[in-house]
């Protein structure tokens, strides 16, 4: 093993690829050693899903050399690069939800071991060897995160890879989940596989990597041994300066009453408990933070109190009234805005133009609307006044909403939810998928209609936003408010033992 | 573990439904709601139904809703007479597939290669499929013997087989009307009288189809692409392929559909004698949530009840017992479940057809008529909320869409 992990297990140089209008990647060098796990970081759009797109034989480079163990090579496919022993685990699994573990694996490579027997016991005899614990039987949509992304890894060995490539594995886990993983990443390590892990957390990285290579605008900016650079030089070299922080600043908490949830639980159509008896408040100018790994009932607490889904049992209010029997329109018209966990599918209508986006939602209000009719001009000039507001970077309010990147589709969809004075906003994952730029706006902007006086629920993943803007968190379990801490005190790791009840036992 | 639970369960209701049948025959005296006479009935508008159902099944697990069955069914029966007048029924029943796949070669072209909305293009295929036929009969037709402008009758059959020892015996038991036993000799005399070895091919079809898409390596690739067909091609399967693969299949055995029609329920070709079977298929594949076995079930349900309305009328009239006991008893279970508005609802209902049971002798002739489609709309109304398609189905794809 010592002898090949000197030599170097995929060379990129000169690497540049361009799309019609951007540069997606230039100049790119990179050197991997055989049998490390590198790092590969950087900001949202810093190119480094194209380069590995590029290096996995999904896109075709423009210009530059690729080199595999020694060899210069050229991918027309995939399967020209797992041929290489080269195999990667996307960001968005690609599963089919609906087969079992078993068939997931073997798609694609019927021809190794075939469908039965032989191909079950090689799938278990990998799950042993790597500690992944796996039935071979199971259906995927029934398990976790964590193990969906086993059977991706495991997807990628079975075809007999080498060099394994990890687009952002940890944006979905919760730490202890990241733990377990890392224990799979460096069991894979000893046994002398080649890891490529793509990430913008930057403890992780030091936690795990051998060797980091930063890319910032296409390019890659700086190389760096995990020993030797902190993690505020390492946040600096990837945005080029100060990094933001979520702090907030002294409580704006007041004690007048805007929501509060009685006793709540939302069943399914099969009769299902989604949340249990949830019981919470938030005063006016409070943000209170719903930490919970994903699929824990938060989602659809949301959807419950903006009013999509109906409560089964339990009272929800907003001041004194009782709105558990309103409409979602009714909801929306009495002061809760809303911005939804995934903006492209529930905040924007991707092929309108950014004035036609604003009226969602307030398609019953001015300046929207005229009597019966839609007020273009009214709607088109709030939208200016959101664009500049805001720093939606557009270029004119015509624009349809797809051609805008992420942090600023973001950017348009809260400052559509802040007009009109909302008394409530329920800010599901605000930042999730946008640079740090964008992000620090977003961050701002919460804080400032805190100040007013406005309530917040916020969901999130990213459990240092959680911390950093929240004046109360409750952790959701199985659809159980499970625990309540002080942002003040509480640590990631502390949060993170209640989101996945590690800490039941001793509670 | 899980796949033996479900067949304890069928066989539970399976056995349930047996019972209960006889338990009403007795009690009404309409012994012809399951003599042999009726199950053959019931087999023969059974299999058609059964084959658009597997077509459907063929090409909705590779992501294809193909709602053209109808019209891939009515090119089958057109193909069936032709080739069955000048080759004889083999080469007929082979000539209904061959049309039925140039429907669905039509259809994967529509929708896999340009994209169309699978619903405009199934549409488009069934009203195709209905004005070719017409056209075709037209022009081929006419001057044959047995021809019409929109007939062709006097065709040859395929083969039937009759199994003499058991044939006889299972008749002379079931015309002693016994509890239960003459019921399961009127199934094995259905079985063993008089058979079109048709049948027994649409039978081989169907469990040919089953294996193939849930224990071949080609039936897996093919589900993949009903299930996350971006995954699929990620893994280096080519989507595209297996789509029209799974398409043009699904074209064939509702074209072999068809044929059935044309050559074993009517032994002739008359232009529209589909009547709307290639979307009951649709219907019992919905039903048997896009699995094989269920499907099954709900062609031999939609096939019984078609065949039923041809029999005499105090059959019927025994129908409504059935149903109404068969609503009350899933309503109870519903109950039991939880699901207090569905219990409620399918309780009233049941409540109603005991009472119309009760007060009335016979069923109007008009309402016969309509009985397999009210039932298609009972049972699809029950069923539907535990249904699960593949989660890709009826979705446009695209090559590299998403990666």
């Amino acid at each position: 093993m010592s002898a090949t992990a000197t030599s170097d297990a995929v060379l990129l140089q000169g690497i540049a690829k361009r799309f019609p209008g951007v540069i997606a990647n230039h100049d790119v060098d990179i050197t991997i050693r055989s049998g490390t796990v590198h790092a590969l970081i950087g900001e949202n759009g810093a190119g480094k899903s194209t380069l590995m797109k590029i290096l996995y034989g999904v896109q075709k480079p423009d210009e530059g050399t690729i080199t595999v163990d020694g060899q210069t090579v050229t991918f027309g496919s995939p399967t020209d690069a797992i041929a290489r022993g080269i195999g990667m685990v996307f960001q968005h699994f690609m599963l089919a939800d609906n087969l079992t573990v078993l068939e997931n694996v073997v798609l694609g490579a019927e021809k190794l071991h075939g469908i039965g027997e032989k191909a079950r016991s090689a799938v278990e005899q990998i799950s042993t060897t790597y500690g992944f614990g796996l039935d071979p039987d199971a259906l995927v949509e029934d398990l976790g995160v964590g193990d969906r992304q086993r059977v991706e890894i495991l997807k990628v060995l079975y075809r007999g890879a080498r060099i394994i490539i990890l687009d952002e594995p940890t944006a979905v886990l919760v730490p202890q989940e990241v733990e377990s993983l890392f224990d799979n990443l460096r069991v894979l390590k000893a046994e002398g596989h080649t890891i490529l892990f793509i990430s913008h957390k930057l403890d992780e990285v030091l936690d795990i990597a051998d060797d980091i290579t930063v890319m910032r605008r296409g390019t890659t900016v700086g190389e760096a041994k995990p020993d030797s650079i902190t993690k505020h030089e390492l946040a600096e070299l990837m945005v080029g300066s100060e990094l933001p922080s979520p702090e907030t600043e002294e409580s704006t908490v007041t004690d007048e009453v805007q929501l509060s949830l009685e006793n709540v639980t939302v069943a399914d159509a099969r009769g299902r408990r989604l949340c249990a008896e949830v019981t919470f408040t938030i005063h006016r100018g409070e943000v209170l933070g719903i930490a919970g790994v994903e699929g824990n009932g938060q989602a659809e607490l949301v959807e419950t109190i903006i009013g999509m889904r109906k409560v089964a049992t339990g009272r929800i209010r907003l001041g004194s009234e009782d709105m558990t029997a309103w409409g979602t329109r009714a909801r929306r018209e009495a002061g809760i805005g809303y911005i939804p966990e995934d903006r492209q599918r529930h905040g924007l209508l991707l092929d309108s133009p950014l004035w036609e986006n604003r009226i969602l939602g307030h398609q019953t209000q001015p300046p929207s609307v005229k009597g019966p009719w839609i007020d273009r001009a009214g709607a088109g000039s709030d939208t200016e006044r959101i664009v500049k507001e805001y720093d939606v970077r557009t270029p004119s309010i015509e624009t349809v909403a797809r051609a805008l990147s992420g942090g600023n589709q973001q950017k348009l969809i809260v400052g559509r939810e802040m007009s009109g004075q909302p008394v409530l906003l329920i800010a599901s994952h605000p930042t999730r998928g946008v640079d740090v730029g964008a992000q620090a706006a977003i961050w701002g902007y919460i804080k400032d209609a805190r100040r007013d006086g406005l309530a917040v629920l916020l969901i999130s993943a990213d459990l240092d936003e959680l911390i950093g803007l929240s004046d109360r968190i409750e952790v959701i379990l199985r659809g159980r408010l499970v625990g309540e801490f002080d942002p003040q005190s509480v640590t990631p790791q502390d949060l993170g033992a209640a989101m996945t009840g590690a800490n039941e036992a001793t509670a | 573990m899980r796949a033996r639970q479900l067949n304890h369960l069928w066989l539970l209701i399976s056995l349930g439904a047996i019972l209960m049948v006889s338990a009403v025959r007795i009690l009404t005296g309409a012994h012809g709601i399951d003599s042999i006479g009726t199950i053959r009935a019931a087999i023969i508008a059974t299999c058609p139904i059964l084959m658009a159902a597997i077509g459907g099944l063929w090409s909705e697990r590779a992501g294809v809703v193909n709602i053209g069955l109808e019209g891939q069914m009515i090119l089958g029966t057109w193909g069936a007479a032709y080739f069955t007048y000048y080759y004889g029924p083999w080469v007929g029943v082979f000539g209904a597939a061959l049309l039925g796949a140039v429907g669905g070669l039509l259809h994967a072209l529509a929708t896999v290669t340009f994209g169309v909305d699978h619903i405009v293009s199934g549409v488009a295929i069934n009203i195709i499929g209905l004005g070719a036929s017409r056209f075709l009969a037209e022009a081929y037709f006419t001057d044959l013997e047995g021809g019409g402008i929109k007939q062709l009758t006097g065709l040859e059959t395929p083969t039937r087989v009759t199994i003499p020892g058991i044939s006889d015996g299972a008749e002379y038991l079931a015309d002693k009307h016994w509890f239960l036993v003459s019921d399961l000799a009127s199934l094995v005399g259905a079985m063993t009288t008089d058979l079109s070895l048709f049948t027994v091919l649409v039978a081989a079809l169907v469990i040919a189809s089953a294996w193939i898409l849930w224990r071949s390596t080609f039936g897996l690739r093919l589900r993949s692409c009903g299930e996350n067909p971006a995954a699929a091609e990620s893994l280096g399967v080519n989507v595209y392929r297996y789509k029209y693969a799974a398409v043009v299949v699904s074209g064939a055995m509702a074209g072999i559909g068809g044929g059935f029609l044309a050559l074993v329920s009517s032994s002739g070709f008359t232009t529209g004698q589909t009547n709307g079977r290639g979307f009951i298929g649709l219907a019992a594949m919905i039903f048997g949530n896009w699995r094989p076995g269920g499907t099954t079930a709900g062609a031999l349900l939609f096939g019984y009840t078609d065949s039923l309305q041809l029999r005499d009328s105090t059959s019927v009239h025994a129908l409504l017992l059935i149903v109404g006991i068969g609503l009350v008893a899933l309503a109870l279970w519903r109950l039991r479940q939880g699901k207090t508005t569905t219990a409620i609802v399918m309780g009233a209902l049941g409540v109603a057809f005991l009472v119309w049971f009760l007060t009335t002798d016979s069923v109007p002739k008009e309402f016969a008529g309509m009985t397999p489609y009210i039932a298609t709309l009972l049972v699809l109304a029950l069923a539907a909320q535990r249904l699960r398609m593949p989660a890709a189905d009826g979705l446009r794809y695209r090559r590299g869409q998403s990666i």
